[in-house]
């Protein structure tokens, strides 16, 4: 497993933090055109992700990227996570993996 | 508020006055008595004092507080008698007006009376200031201070009519005693007499102890109030008795000695018992009094029944929505009597096992039966039930039980027309079913090596716990067993059934033979976590769930098929799956040794959103920071 460069799990406020970094996150999808998507994070926030999302889009997609600024990604990767997800279960997950448990995850 | 108590009130019931409801003051209580709970009231009417004992049904009234020390009651009914010379009234019933007031008065205690009835005085002057020592603040009464207007007389209650027949050489007092309520006997009485319905009337047993042989034989009485007693006649007692008693005809008695009551046999709510004696009287009174009731139940319904206490006894009714066949049960001492099982079921929605025991089974277990089998569904009324905690609660008979099949009373309608208007077609919850506690919201999580670890299952009742594992390995040799199909109440038997003859199965419990069995899993399976692995036990609900088809498919697959191949197949197909466990864990003896025993109970997938939530919480609970509270 390769883990050179991981990806820090962010929501839409903990993005800020990685800018110019590479990140993953989980959006929830309200717009779609080619050469971008515009999603809502698991915190509420809209966010806007560059690159070619999979064709079928679900509802809920995971991007890894680099973080461009505080509300963009450039997506590197796209994974389909399906139409039911617990956005709370995974905002819950980026707070811990920034905060008290930051030594596990980076 | 000043407050005038009724003036002489004392020496007017001492006189024999019962009719005045006088308004007097209560200057002491005292529980008094051995073993059961009496209260003697010091009442006053500001002058003069006298002892009351308080009818029992009253005690209630203490303990609450409702009445106390410088009460202002009213005495609604009471009686006088008089005991070895003692003038004592008893309080039947009364009423405080004023919970708390101050002593009124200067009162004294009336010649005449004594304060302690149960005890013998050595000395019975009655002027001397020292055998008052319990009761300080009043002055010894002396003969100087006697300012009455009248002297108390010490009489019996009733005046004999003047031509009443002399019989004897003692000249007795034949006078018919005052009829009273049963809730008003005690051992203090005087003369009494009670007028009662018989609502039950027991065996005539015989025995034989140390004294020798004897016989005896009891009765219920219920009385126009609701009270209700039992008596009690031994030897020659039930010679006179025996025949002349009836249930549902109303006596007149009298004479009888009150003892306390048997609460082993007795579960009549009353603590004294009557036992008649030789000069004892019981008079039948052929006119039909309306005014007793034939029989007094409490039901509980069925869904109070499911936290009652295990042994109690109590009067239940509901319809009776089936009943099986009797069958021979043996018994511990080797005797061997009938057994069936029925469900009866109620407004509240539960229903609840009933087993009938003995002649119960032929006479009124055989008359339901018809019943049932003709379509009706009968009201059945039960007095005197016996709580039973084996499987979840059930309700079995004992000797004196007694069964009312569809009876005139008004719970009875009220089931009918509730069964009639939908109640028949509403499923009901048995209640008779092993409960397992702690529902989703207070599930015990563990580890498997915290099972061993922390003993679960060595105490006396099972431990109920879930855990998370997955299935690493599924026995194949006997996976499950011939089960009897036929159903027993809304349960199906399921007992191990034997091969009696080529394609005939035997069910020893429903004593049946039928050729169709069914096939129910006895899964032996080993269940692994990030801790340790571990083996459990799963019956057929939990089989079906891990194996995702029937044990009867799996039978004929392996056993008439023969196709071990597809057999295997679909055993592998079911390894590492990852569930929930609901454990039930219990220490139990194998031939000589203690073994904890693990049943799973029930098997749920793991939903990935409410695990996530679980072991998140589980986390942050976790985190160091917060244990520096």
């Amino acid at each position: 497993m390769d883990t050179s460069s991981p990806a820090a799990f962010v929501n839409g406020g903990l993005l800020r933090m990685h800018v110019g970094r590479k990140v993953r996150t989980v959006i929830q999808v309200t717009r779609s055109d080619a050469g971008s998507v515009m999603g809502k994070s698991t915190d509420g926030c809209q966010l806007v992700v560059r690159g070619s999302p999979p064709a079928p889009l679900t509802s809920y997609v995971e991007v890894i990227g680099v973080a461009e600024n505080e509300n963009s990604i450039r997506a590197e990767l796209w994974t389909n996570f399906g139409d039911s997800f617990d956005a709370s279960n995974y905002d819950q997950l980026c707070q811990l993996a920034n905060g008290e448990l930051k030594h596990l995850f980076l | 508020m000043p407050v005038n108590l009724t003036r002489n009130a004392i020496a007017m019931m001492n006189s024999g006055d019962f009719n005045s409801k006088p308004l007097v003051q209560v200057v002491d209580i005292k529980l008094i008595g051995n073993s059961q709970e009496r209260y003697r009231f010091l009442l006053s009417d500001s002058e003069s004092t006298q002892h009351a004992m308080l009818a029992t049904q009253l005690n209630e009234q203490v303990r609450t507080g409702r009445v106390k020390k410088g009460s202002i009651i009213q005495l609604i009914d009471y009686i006088c008698s008089t005991v070895q010379n003692r003038r004592i009234i008893v309080v039947l019933n009364m009423e405080t007006i004023i919970p708390e007031y101050e002593i009124i008065g200067n009162p004294k205690l009336l010649m005449g009376s004594e304060p302690e009835a149960n005890k013998s005085m050595p000395n019975n002057n009655l002027f001397e200031p020292s055998t008052r020592s319990t009761n300080n603040r009043y002055s010894a009464p002396a003969p100087a201070n006697k300012a009455q207007s009248f002297q108390p007389t010490i009489q019996p209650a009733y005046q004999p009519p003047p031509n009443y027949k002399i019989q004897g050489p003692i000249m007795k007092n034949e006078a018919p005693a005052r009829i009273i309520p049963i809730a008003a006997l005690n051992p203090y009485q005087g003369r009494w007499a009670i007028k009662a319905r018989v609502t039950a009337k027991g065996d005539l047993r015989r025995y034989n102890n140390a004294r020798g042989d004897g016989k005896v034989f009891s009765f219920d009485l219920l009385d126009s109030d609701g009270g209700e007693i039992r008596v009690t006649c031994f030897n020659a007692v039930v010679d006179r008795f025996y025949n002349v008693i009836e249930v549902g005809k109303v006596y007149l008695i009298s004479k009888g000695s009150l003892k306390p009551a048997q609460k082993n046999f007795n579960h009549l709510k009353n603590e004294w018992e009557i036992f008649l004696e030789s000069n004892s009287t019981v008079e039948l009174c052929p006119d039909e009094d309306g005014s007793i009731p034939r029989q007094q139940f409490s039901f509980r319904p069925i869904t109070e029944i499911e936290s009652a206490e295990n042994n109690s006894i109590l009067d239940v009714i509901g319809i009776v929505i089936s009943v099986n066949p009797s069958v021979p049960i043996l018994r511990k001492n080797g005797m061997e009597t009938q057994r069936r099982i029925l469900n009866l079921k109620d407004v509240s929605g539960k229903s609840v096992e009933l087993t009938l025991w003995g002649d119960f089974c032929n006479k009124e277990g055989q008359k339901l039966q018809e019943m049932v089998d003709s379509g009706l569904f009968p009201v059945l009324a039960v007095k005197a039930g016996k709580v039973n905690d084996f499987n979840g609660k059930s309700i079995g008979t004992i000797s004196s039980t007694q069964l009312f099949i569809d009876p005139d009373c008004p719970e009875a309608q009220g089931l009918r027309a509730w069964f009639e208007s939908g109640g028949r077609n509403t499923a009901s919850i048995s209640i008779s079913k092993e409960i397992m506690p702690g529902g989703s919201k207070n599930e015990i999580r563990k580890t498997l090596t915290q099972i061993k670890d922390e003993g679960l299952g060595r105490s006396d009742k099972p431990d109920w716990v879930t855990a998370k594992a997955t299935v690493v390995f599924i026995k194949t040799d006997n996976f499950c067993y011939t089960a009897c199909p036929l159903m027993i109440g809304d349960r199906q038997c399921n007992k191990k059934v034997t091969q009696s003859g080529n394609k005939i199965w035997l069910c020893d419990r429903c004593n049946q033979e039928f050729e169709e069995c069914d096939y129910r899993y006895l899964l032996q399976v080993q269940i692994q976590d990030h801790t340790g692995l571990t083996w459990v036990t799963a019956f057929q609900e939990a089989g079906e769930e891990i194996l995702g088809c029937s044990a009867k498919e799996m039978y004929l697959l392996k056993y008439e098929l023969q196709d071990d191949t597809r057999f295997g197949e679909i055993i592998r197909s079911r390894l590492f799956h990852q569930y929930l466990f609901r454990l039930k864990i219990k220490e139990e003896l194998y031939g000589d040794e203690q073994r904890v025993k693990i049943t799973v109970v029930k098997v749920d997938k793991v939903n990935y959103s409410a695990e996530s939530r679980y072991l998140l919480d589980m986390v942050t609970k976790n985190l160091p920071n917060r244990k520096q509270f």
